[in-house]
């Protein structure tokens, strides 16, 4: 069975934003949630690079063991999914989730909570799969549909995987086995030290 | 996006106050690591470590997605929370069991305090009407808090497995709207209960042999230590867990219930901590204070619900204000007027 992974590549993604989009298109999200987001990291200083983060679907899921009414479950393929039929809106998951992904439509005054909206690696929910009401809870099914997250699907860059972990992680490998050239490659400062002879690294750093 | 203005104007003053206590660190880690990171492009391209330590970090950076906190890549704290969270809660679980089980034990032992001498019908109104319309509030309010509080960081495990997901959602909902929107009359009407009882709650001759002697609770005559209006024990209750707990939790539960204020998930998982805790030995207090209040201690109750107690429990109970109240110095006086229903009340309540 396969272990499903978002693998987001950060020497190729370029901040379009373009898979932010694209899951909010697929899913009609409502204003002010947003399953996945980009976050640059120092940007305009040389060396920036961005990321793409939502769910990541983490095998040890802090948002399960924090949900008091126990509404999260994790599918054969590894997709941690939540019941919002069983959610309580507490926010106990945004508390407890390292990368920020549960995300709560303000449902009445003094920023009530409504019912908590996450990335279901596009498959829906509890309900049957494609049916209306999943559609409305969740957002489409694509899993379901035999296709993989339209975020994914969607990169410009193909920076941002998605699927299976073995696969994705066989297609970064050769990425970065084959990426650039000369000095360029990966390891080449540590190996070989830098072209104009001199020490690339400070003695003991990796490369 | 218009809010409102108080928040406007208070939220930089939180934010200024939590930045004041991380951001040294965290700025000076900004820049270097951001150098490191353009220098190390240069040195070792594809190496992004400097990156991936900032990532770890849970640095402040730049995303287009606009929310609270949405610039963090990774918070590294909820982890923390994650762990700390359930060994908590079941501590705390089991000191309330521990109390429980105390009190049971304390009463199949000692059965309920009552009176040497019978009582003489002569009744003192010991608590004004808005001694009264206080306390209970507080104290109803205090008893639903507790018991959805209880749900929430416990049904999981207690009441999820017997009565399935489906009910116990729907319960949990109810518990925490009822605990939301019960929340703010425990908040307002604190401060009143400090300022209508701190008069007689400060500290008075007595105390100190009420306190040593444990206010006679072992002793072998069954006679307690003379006491002011309040004894040392509802002294420390007042103090301990009106003033310190009960404020603690107000302010702790006012940072959760409001996330309209944009404020990070690192003060509202300390918040949390916090509220727990204290949450969790205020119960453990209250179930004493409860139950001296109820089966503990005869007409202890019939006091607080109708204002009124008898001479002689006043003169058992609470002897140097019963002598006040005799001479005229304190400001509860012999209540002659009492209607015949308060009269039978207390009465019946000072029957063994």
């Amino acid at each position: 069975m396969a272990r499903m992974k978002f693998l987001c590549d950060a020497e190729r993604c370029i901040e379009c934003n373009g898979c932010v989009t694209a899951c909010k298109s697929e899913h009609d999200i409502p204003w002010g949630v947003n399953r996945r987001r980009v976050v640059t990291l120092n940007d305009g200083v040389p060396g920036e690079k961005s990321i793409s983060v939502a769910c990541m679907h983490c095998s040890d899921a802090p948002c399960m063991a924090v949900c008091p009414v126990d509404c999260f479950y994790q599918t054969s393929e590894g997709i941690v999914l939540h019941d919002k039929d069983l959610c309580i809106g507490c926010g106990y998951c945004f508390y407890a989730c390292p990368f920020g992904a549960p995300q709560f439509p303000q449902d009445g005054a003094f920023g009530l909570r409504g019912k908590m909206d996450k990335c279901t690696f596009c498959a829906g929910g509890p309900e049957a799969d494609n049916s209306e009401a999943e559609y409305k809870k969740y957002g489409r099914n694509r899993l379901a549909e035999g296709k993989l997250p339209a975020c994914a699907e969607m990169c410009s860059t193909k920076a941002l995987l998605g699927g299976d972990a073995d696969v994705i992680s066989d297609i970064y490998r050769n990425r970065v086995m084959k990426r650039g050239k000369g000095s360029e490659v990966w390891g080449w400062g540590t190996a070989y030290g830098k072209p104009d002879a001199k020490p690339a690294t400070p003695p003991g750093a990796k490369s | 996006m218009s809010r409102p203005f108080l928040c406007e104007r208070l939220m930089p003053v939180v934010g200024i106050l939590v930045a004041l206590v991380f951001s040294p660190i965290v700025h000076a880690a900004d820049a270097g690591r951001a150098q490191e990171q353009a220098q190390r492009q240069q040195t070792q391209p594809g190496n992004n470590a400097p990156m991936w330590r900032d990532v770890r970090g849970g640095v402040k950076q730049t995303t287009q997605v606009r929310g609270v906190e949405t610039n963090v890549l990774m918070q590294p704290s909820g982890q923390s929370w994650r762990e700390v969270r359930p060994p908590m809660s079941l501590a705390g679980g089991l000191l309330i069991a521990a109390a429980l089980l105390a009190l049971f034990a304390f009463y199949q032992w000692r059965g309920p305090i009552g009176v040497h001498e019978a009582g003489t019908g002569k009744l003192i109104k010991r608590f004004s009407d808005a001694e009264r319309l206080t306390h209970w509030t507080v104290a109803i309010s205090v008893c639903i808090l507790a018991v959805t509080g209880l749900i929430l960081s416990f049904g999981k495990y207690m009441l999820l497995p017997i009565i399935g997901y489906t009910l116990f959602s729907w319960l949990a909902m109810f518990a925490k709207n009822l605990h939301n929107f019960v929340a703010p009359v425990f908040f307002f009407m604190l401060p009143v209960m400090i300022v209508l009882f701190v008069r007689d709650n400060l500290p008075g001759p007595g105390d100190l042999k009420w306190l040593l002697t444990f206010g006679g609770m072992f002793s072998k005559s069954g006679h307690e230590t003379p006491s002011g209006r309040f004894n040392m024990g509802e002294k420390a209750l007042f103090w301990f867990m009106v003033c310190a707990l009960g404020v603690v939790l107000c302010l702790s539960g006012a940072v959760m219930l409001f996330p309209n204020f944009d404020q990070g998930r690192q003060i509202m998982q300390s918040a949390n901590i916090v509220h727990v805790i204290s949450a969790l030995v205020m119960i453990f207090a209250a179930s004493f204070h409860i139950y001296l209040g109820t089966v503990g201690q005869r007409g202890a109750y019939e006091g607080m619900r109708t204002g009124y107690v008898d001479e002689t429990w006043a003169k058992e109970h609470h002897q140097l204000w019963y002598d006040q109240v005799k001479a005229g110095h304190a400001r509860q006086h012999f209540a002659d007027d009492a209607p015949d229903a308060v009269r039978a009340q207390v009465a019946d309540g000072l029957k063994a």
